[in-house]
């Protein structure tokens, strides 16, 4: 997924957060990795992750 | 010439305790040791943000009566150490390595946790560490100075508990308390050749840290050997009313599980770490030179495959990361936004826009490969990698200067592959050195347990270095800085 500058800016001022222009395209770049990687994450994983909750590890209950 | 290993700030801790408690040295003679090579050579390093001097000798001294007086505490009474300016600790002030709070903000209101448990243990707080802005990694310029490499200070330290393996590796102190969300001890501990472990999440308290990835967050100890680590992890862990994330499991005697071999133990190389695409020839020989004498100790060591551990950095990335970009959102990074370093701040403004619903499914797909690693994890005793694929780089090589996709990839992940898999699954790891590369820099092996496994990562660490003298050899500052002062002019 591509995000472009635009859309970073606009997303952005949605949430108060007004960047400077020298900013845009490197956290324009962050953000399309990110979002690429999880495509690709959903298209090998996808329906595996349908099948369980979203539920943080940080209290270990496993057996170990 | 002297033998540096053997110079009193260069013991093990374990080995400074034992003279402590014989009363063959005093806390007073270790405190100052500690305290001139400060003086002496962070000018350079910049391990320290803050030092208090006098106030830590007079507790040396203290330290010394109790000792005299036969109120011996136990194996950390009077010994040194730091901490990341990521926790707070009272009189001194908590920086975080940042110009966006103002000077009163920086007071701290009481004693982290770890720092409380440490004190009553008779350890004596010497002052703060360098860092990463916020503890967050990719700080382009330090406020308080650029840490260096003591093993060559033209080289990079690791992010983002920076200053506090320089430090324990600089024999500035006898140890180090960390912070590491994704890789931030293991790192530093790599790169400057000391041992440094991320703990299970909930065994150590967080109270008191300032820190916003409640998913991933860990303190944990740097120190020069792994019995120092197991001491100091005795002290440190347990549960604490004040964080409820903290476990109430017992704490083991961990120091009591070190020595023997490793007969009947079964360890696995994870592939897509040990072998990933990018790994530097000296880390791979490096590390199968480990492998060897871990087999040769008695281990079963056999190959194995977590296709999705490949995944762990960007679903860090979209969870842990927006985790911390929503606290900070609400504060200073709207109204302070230019007092952020330029690498943190662009981090969290992207980490910002990930939407809520790519964040969910970022949580699910954590869950699946942290149970593809504890189903490794079931098999094999213990999880071993090196820990970093590269070996340390030059400073400049190091800054995330991102313009195209292309430095994303190798600035942001591949660099973060060997510590993402076990912190997203949020399982004890530690980081033990493990030779050097021809240009002299710190290699290390990275040994992953199961949860609550601290014993049994010791354990194989502990036996390593039995068998190896790479934690016995230091840096000569005076030669390393020297050579690279003719260097520069």
């Amino acid at each position: 997924m591509e995000v472009t500058i635009e859309q970073v800016r606009v997303l952005s001022e949605l949430q108060g957060l007004k960047l400077p222009e020298e900013d845009l395209n490197n956290v324009a770049l962050r953000l399309s990795t990110w979002l690429t990687a999880m495509e690709q994450i959903e298209a090998e994983m996808g329906l595996q992750m349908n099948d369980v909750d979203p539920i943080p590890p940080v209290f270990p209950r496993e057996e170990f | 010439m002297s033998d540096p290993s053997q110079e009193l700030y260069y013991l093990s801790a374990s080995q400074q305790a034992r003279l402590i408690k014989a009363r063959e040295i005093s806390p007073v003679d270790l405190m100052k040791a500690s305290l001139e090579r400060i003086e002496k050579f962070d000018a350079t390093l910049r391990a320290w943000i803050t030092v208090h001097a006098e106030q830590s000798l007079e507790q040396a001294r203290k330290a010394e009566t109790e000792i005299v007086a036969g109120k011996y505490r136990g194996p950390l009474h009077g010994l040194p150490f730091g901490v990341k300016d990521q926790m707070h600790a009272l009189g001194f002030p908590t920086t975080l390595g940042s110009r966006v709070l103002d000077d009163d903000e920086m007071t701290s209101p009481y004693d982290a946790t770890v720092i409380r448990k440490l004190s009553e243990a008779g350890a004596i707080l010497i002052g703060k560490q360098n860092l990463h802005e916020f503890g967050k990694g990719g700080t382009m310029k330090f406020p308080y100075g650029q840490p260096r490499n003591p093993w060559n200070p033209g080289y990079d330290a690791s992010s983002s508990s920076t200053g506090s393996g320089i430090a324990p590796a600089a024999g500035q102190c006898s140890f180090a308390v960390g912070e590491d969300t994704g890789g931030s001890i293991r790192g530093p501990a790599s790169c400057n050749g000391v041992v440094g472990l991320r703990p299970t999440f909930g065994r150590v308290s967080r109270y008191g840290g300032v820190m916003a990835a409640y998913t991933s967050d860990t303190f944990g100890p740097l120190a020069r050997s792994v019995e120092d680590v197991a001491a100091i992890m005795e002290v440190m862990a347990g549960h604490d009313p004040n964080d409820p994330l903290s476990s109430p499991r017992p704490v083991p005697r961990y120091t009591q599980s070190l020595g023997g071999n490793l007969s009947g133990m079964k360890l696995a190389v994870v592939r897509e770490i040990a072998y990933v695409d990018g790994i530097h020839a000296e880390v791979r020989k490096g590390f199968e030179a480990a492998v060897e004498v871990l087999r040769g100790q008695g281990a079963v060591i056999e190959e194995i495959s977590l296709p999705w551990a490949k995944w762990a950095v960007p679903l860090q990335l979209l969870s842990a990361d927006a985790d911390v970009a929503s606290w900070f959102l609400a504060n200073y990074l709207r109204d302070r936004y230019d007092r952020f370093d330029p690498g943190t701040r662009t981090r969290l403004a992207a980490a910002s826009l990930i939407p809520a619903s790519v964040y969910n499914r970022a949580m699910r797909a954590r869950r699946l490969v942290r149970a593809q690693m504890l189903d490794a994890m079931r098999r094999y005793d213990a999880l071993i990698t090196p820990t970093n694929i590269t070996p340390p780089r030059l400073i400049e090589d190091t800054r995330e200067k991102i313009e195209d996709r292309g430095e994303v990839v190798s600035r942001l992940i591949v660099r973060r592959i060997a510590h993402y898999p076990f912190s997203l699954s949020n399982v004890p790891a530690i980081s033990v050195p493990a030779g050097f590369s021809e240009k002299g820099l710190p290699l290390a092996l990275q040994i992953a347990g199961r949860p609550f496994g601290e014993a049994t990562i010791f354990h194989v660490g502990h036996v390593y270095q039995q068998a190896t003298d790479w934690h016995n050899q230091h840096p000569e500052l005076e030669k390393t800085l020297n050579t690279a002062a003719q260097t520069d002019a």
